[in-house]
């Protein structure tokens, strides 16, 4: 029984590790850039799309309503992903909606009175494309999360990649455990770990 | 008959120097694993704290809210960045500094700081004697959060700048971590590839995970 544990675990560590190792890669290099990178958003091709079909009385729904009732004005003027927020200039019967895909940020500003919509799109390239991936879902806007379908897909595999790796942290430690000749030296390293996390978080805490 | 690059690879030397390479591999695999255990749980745990806004761990509705004024003396008239900390250091405040206005050697000041757990706004009066500051302290689920965000940057915020010692080491061990693990997935690539029995299988499973990650990092860019 103990055996076929070991053998299970090792099965599983090693087709785990090597279906979430892309998106680890993706979630530890997004980290240098989230990191050590300032560069602002690059300036964007701005194009007007006029002569819009709009839902009546859009202004006035809010939330997920909102998303939903805006995303075939979207469709018209060719812009996909997920709307971050929409903000609302009543006084103007203007909406900005910053949208989102990996790779790729644009800001739409409808006019609901010359039903005109202004599109900046700009490329954010390989490095905002993972860096995007990093942040989201992310805890802001969280009543209108999700609201792309492309978005909803990564919850899940971002949870699955967490939740992924939380097992490769287990079951690497039953695989280490069972190896006596490491265990001094993997204790220690244990040791120093933990020192080196409890300390810095005490230092930066208190 | 071998030839002598198949000799040379093959040889007892080379094989002795492929033991060596597999053996520091694998040790090299779980050495750094246990070494930042802890820091992957922490930063496992708070994306998943971030991802879900489960209610438990709810922390800013529970923040306790103190506002104190303190008398200051600066000396000389140098710029913002020493005058707030300055300020910090007779007000008893350490942490990193964000600068929360456009004034710029104002003889008003007014700035924030902030470390996990604590926030600090301070406001300095127009004659620079005294300060008023407003102290949120937030829970332990609030820390982790932090934690996982803590970096003293902001992209396309070029006017703060990590100023406090402790950002940068957690900045460092940020690094550090991501490094670690972009090791531990070469060396776990490297010790599969070693298992002869587990090639196939692993590459199938290998590849629909790059197929499905590519997808969503270069794919949705290409598709739309």
């Amino acid at each position: 029984m103990p055996k076929q544990l070991y053998l299970l675990t090792r099965n599983l560590h090693l087709y785990i590790g090597l279906f979430l190792s892309p998106f680890l890669l993706v979630f530890a290099a997004s980290v240098f850039f989230l990191v050590h990178s300032r560069s602002s958003q690059p300036a964007g091709s701005t194009r007007l799309a006029s002569d819009l079909a709009l839902p009546a009385g859009i202004e006035r729904l809010h939330g997920r309503e909102q998303v939903a009732a805006l995303r075939p004005v979207l469709k018209q003027i060719g812009v996909q992903g997920e709307v971050n927020y929409i903000r609302s200039i009543p006084k103007e019967h203007r909406l900005v909606l910053p949208i989102s895909l990996p790779g790729r940020e644009t800001l739409v500003d409808l006019n609901l009175l010359q039903r005109t919509a202004t599109v900046v799109e700009s490329s954010t390239g390989l490095a905002g494309a993972v860096v995007h991936l990093h942040k989201m879902p992310g805890p802001h806007n969280a009543n209108i999360r999700g609201n792309s379908t492309y978005m909803r897909v990564w919850r899940w595999l971002a949870d699955i990649a967490t939740y992924g790796l939380l097992f490769l942290t287990l079951s690497g430690i039953y695989l280490w455990a069972v190896l006596r000749a490491e265990r001094r030296i993997g204790l220690a390293l244990i040791g120093a770990g933990g020192i080196s996390f409890f300390g810095l978080i005490y230092a930066i805490v208190h | 008959m071998p030839s002598s690059i198949e000799q040379a690879r093959n040889g007892p030397h080379a094989r002795r120097i492929r033991d060596i390479i597999s053996v520091w591999n694998r040790k090299g695999h779980y050495y750094l694993g246990l070494y930042f255990l802890f820091f992957l749980w922490l930063f496992a745990f708070t994306g998943l704290l971030l991802n879900h806004s489960w209610s438990f761990a709810e922390f800013w509705p529970t923040r306790t809210v103190t506002k104190f004024v303190r008398e200051v003396r600066l000396a000389g008239s140098s710029g913002d960045l020493e005058r707030a900390r300055q300020v910090m250091q007779q007000v008893g405040i350490q942490g990193e500094i964000e600068w929360t206005d456009a004034k710029v050697d104002s003889p008003a000041l007014a700035f924030r700081v902030a470390r996990p757990g604590w926030t600090w706004q301070v406001n300095l009066n127009a004659e620079s004697t005294s300060a008023t500051v407003e102290q949120t302290a937030i829970n332990n689920w609030g820390v982790m959060r932090v934690l996982h965000t803590f970096t003293g940057i902001r992209a396309g915020d070029l006017r703060n700048d990590r100023d406090w010692i402790l950002t940068t080491v957690w900045a460092l061990s940020m690094d550090a971590v991501a490094a670690g693990l972009g090791l531990m997935v070469v060396s776990g690539l490297y010790l599969w590839i070693g298992i002869p029995a587990k090639r196939t299988l692993g590459a199938i499973v290998l590849l629909l995970g790059s197929l499905v990650c590519a997808f969503f990092v270069v794919g949705l860019w290409l598709v739309y």
